[in-house]
């Protein structure tokens, strides 16, 4: 996504590859041992990118109090040390201090107009929304697909073809050819009782990305479950970059569902996770997946909020950590044991009725 | 009625605050024994497997409480102490933590925010639910908070003086300790006045003569002026203390090391590192890190504390020697 707007800016712009096993052992190598993962998977990737050359980072900060908003301050220390001279510039939340802002903004915009600028950001914008929508479709459908693997290929040409996107009328084409695509692949219907939806939910970073999670969203759909994450890259831009109210409602509402485990906002998406499980439940979702990096400080929280949820509804909830250290076979295994138990609950259900 | 305070987390640094408050409002305090191996456990058995050494040590207590009869149990909610910083998430939602591990402990439970713009937690707006919750007059409640401020004023200026928190805390008559050489140990409280979790390193320093400054003995301002160096400070307030007090270390020559004592599993520290690591050595201070966790073996603290503090006192001798010409 920031790929994109810099390019339409007229950087150039170096996007490190995804996150692989040797951008991990990159970012654990060099980051301090009990940084959580995310931290190091970041490190890593600017190891990579300035690896092919690149001599600016571009990076968001953060007002806390998680870590992730120091994270730019802790790798430029650590990136210094390793003797690269890199340019950092660091978004941190613009009425704090809004010079550093408006320098920075100044910066990436370069010689374009603010016209420009604007039409660019709208762009982008569109094109996140139209992903999030299409990819919303994979991960429903996906789940029943008859020849595996089908989806996840047309999944991966749509993503190659939403990067070559230069307007917003290119944005719609992708959209309409990528939705008509989906719906040309065959699909294998169960009966509705039979149809278990998963909640993904936990801190952002895991939870969108899944070269980090071990594709989580397609190992579920490949045993047969439906998947809707909390988070979505455009539903995070309505809530923290766009300053019209309407934008943020939803977010609102799910706070407010978390309010009676979590009082106050802790710092990274803590309420917010446990607001979203209850949100599934409402909803009538069959169970919930919560993934946290590995010590990660507000997901702890959470997942003691989450034992209560647990007793008090019977509801099932399986919490994941990530990290370098994760073993696929390992998560696989609980993956499974995990809906065979709600599968198990849900055929009780219906015989009982 | 029975009031219990948990002897954890902020008790080191605030139960001369607490315990007078409590008392001035007519209340009787109680503290959880001190750290012990079963309340250990029990925080083990019960805590979220992940989470860290205090917040598990922290659960222990409150379930060694629970068995002692008292009505409530007091878990404040840190919130701020300094505008614009936190704390860590996780003081941040303790009393969360501790409702979400165990049913029917809800109303047992006595919390309330604390936002404060210093160090002073007596602001009285922090206080107003005592009001309502337990019919304290306003007037009543004023009073006893100035009482309370004045006592951890006092605890505060003592600790500043040099005496440390065990010994204001536990000894009638507090001593200080002297040493041949130096060492500035930073850690938060709960780590390194917990004699149980860290092996009571405070008396190994002292068999091997050495003297301990910590964080808590500095004065604010200093720690701050240091602070000013960075564009953004972190989140979390003490953290950003360590930071303060570390820099003050690395400039000042009576300290010839730094001791960095943390609890597995601590998120601020663990971004607090490279900053300790990477300019202690730009600054040639010898400079290690002590991590404590659930494990009760002492040897490796001591074999570790006396292989460091050889090596100091070897550099120094040496230092000596050259400047008396010898060598």
């Amino acid at each position: 996504m920031y790929e994109k707007l810099f390019t339409l800016l007229g950087h150039e712009v170096i996007t490190p590859p995804r996150p692989s096993q040797k951008t991990v052992d990159y970012g654990v190598k060099y980051s301090p041992e009990f940084a959580c993962f995310p931290l190091k998977v970041i490190l890593g990737t600017y190891l990579e990118a300035l690896e092919m050359g690149a001599d600016t980072i571009v990076t968001s900060g953060g007002n806390g109090p998680c870590r992730a908003g120091y994270y730019g301050e802790a790798q430029k220390k650590i990136l210094k040390n390793m003797g690269y001279d890199v340019e950092f510039i660091i978004f941190d939340e613009p009425k704090k201090d809004i010079k550093t802002f408006m320098d920075n903004v100044k910066k990436i915009k370069g010689k374009n107009s603010w016209g420009k600028v604007l039409k660019v950001a709208k762009i982008v914008y569109d094109m996140a929304k139209s992903m999030d929508k299409v990819e919303k479709i994979v991960e429903v459908k996906r789940a029943y697909e008859c020849n595996r693997g089908e989806f996840t290929r047309a999944w991966h040409e749509i993503m190659e073809e939403y990067r070559k996107i230069e307007s917003s009328e290119d944005v719609r084409r992708v959209e309409k050819e990528a939705i008509e695509r989906l719906n040309s692949i065959k699909v294998c219907e169960v009966p509705e009782e039979e149809k278990i939806r998963i909640g993904i939910v936990g801190e952002i970073y895991v939870v969108m990305g899944p070269s980090i999670n071990g594709n989580i969203e397609e190992v579920l759909n490949t045993y047969g479950a439906e998947v809707e994450r909390s988070h979505y890259i455009s539903e995070w831009i309505d809530f923290n970059l766009i300053p019209l109210p309407s934008y943020k409602e939803k977010e609102h509402q799910i706070l407010k569902k978390g309010e009676k485990y979590i009082e106050i906002i802790i710092g990274g998406h803590a309420k917010q996770s446990v607001g979203a499980i209850i949100d599934f439940m409402d909803r009538g979702f069959d169970g919930v997946i919560h993934l946290k990096p590995f010590g990660c400080l507000p997901e702890l929280i959470t997942e003691s909020a989450i034992n209560k949820i647990i007793r008090e509804y019977e509801f099932p909830i399986l919490t994941l950590s990530i990290d370098e250290q994760m073993a696929i076979a390992n998560t696989l295994t609980r993956i499974e044991a995990f809906l065979d138990v709600i599968r198990l609950k849900k055929r009780k259900k219906r015989i009982v009725r | 009625m029975k009031i219990g305070i948990p002897k954890a987390l902020m008790y080191y640094f605030y139960y001369p605050f607490w315990k007078t408050l409590f008392e001035s409002l007519g209340f009787e305090v109680v503290t959880s024994d001190d750290t012990s191996k079963s309340i250990l456990d029990i925080g083990v058995k019960e805590a979220v497997a992940e989470i860290c050494l205090p917040m598990k040590v922290y659960t222990g207590h409150v379930l060694n409480l629970l068995g002692k009869g008292v009505d409530y149990i007091y878990v404040s909610r840190f919130v701020s102490l300094r505008k614009g910083i936190f704390m860590c998430p996780k003081f941040m939602g303790l009393p969360d933590m501790i409702k979400g591990l165990f049913d029917r402990i809800e109303d047992k439970i006595l919390t309330h925010h604390i936002v404060s713009k210093t160090l002073d937690i007596s602001e009285f707006h922090n206080y107003t639910i005592f009001i309502e919750k337990f019919g304290i007059g306003k007037k009543d409640l004023k009073k006893a908070l100035a009482k309370a401020r004045e006592e951890w004023l006092k605890f505060r200026r003592l600790n500043k003086e040099g005496y440390d928190m065990n010994e204001l805390l536990t000894n009638n008559k507090p001593q200080k300790y002297d040493g041949d050489i130096t060492i500035g140990l930073l850690g938060y409280v709960y780590n390194v006045y917990d004699r149980f979790v860290n092996m009571d390193i405070f008396s190994v320093f002292r068999r091997l003569n050495i003297k301990v400054v910590t964080f808590d003995m500095m004065d604010e301002k200093v720690i701050y002026k240091n602070l000013r160096n960075f564009r953004k400070n972190m989140f979390w307030e003490f953290t950003n203390m360590l930071l303060g007090t570390a820099y003050e270390f690395m400039k000042r020559d009576d300290i010839d090391g730094i001791i960095h004592l943390t609890a597995f599993g601590c998120g601020p520290d663990s971004i607090l590192e490279p900053f300790l690591t990477i300019d202690s050595e730009k600054n040639k201070k010898p400079f290690m890190t002590i991590r404590i966790d659930e494990q009760t073996g002492e040897s490796h603290v001591i074999a570790r504390v006396e292989a460091f503090t050889d090596l100091i006192r070897m550099k120094k001798y040496k230092a000596e020697e050259k400047a008396k010409g010898v060598v």
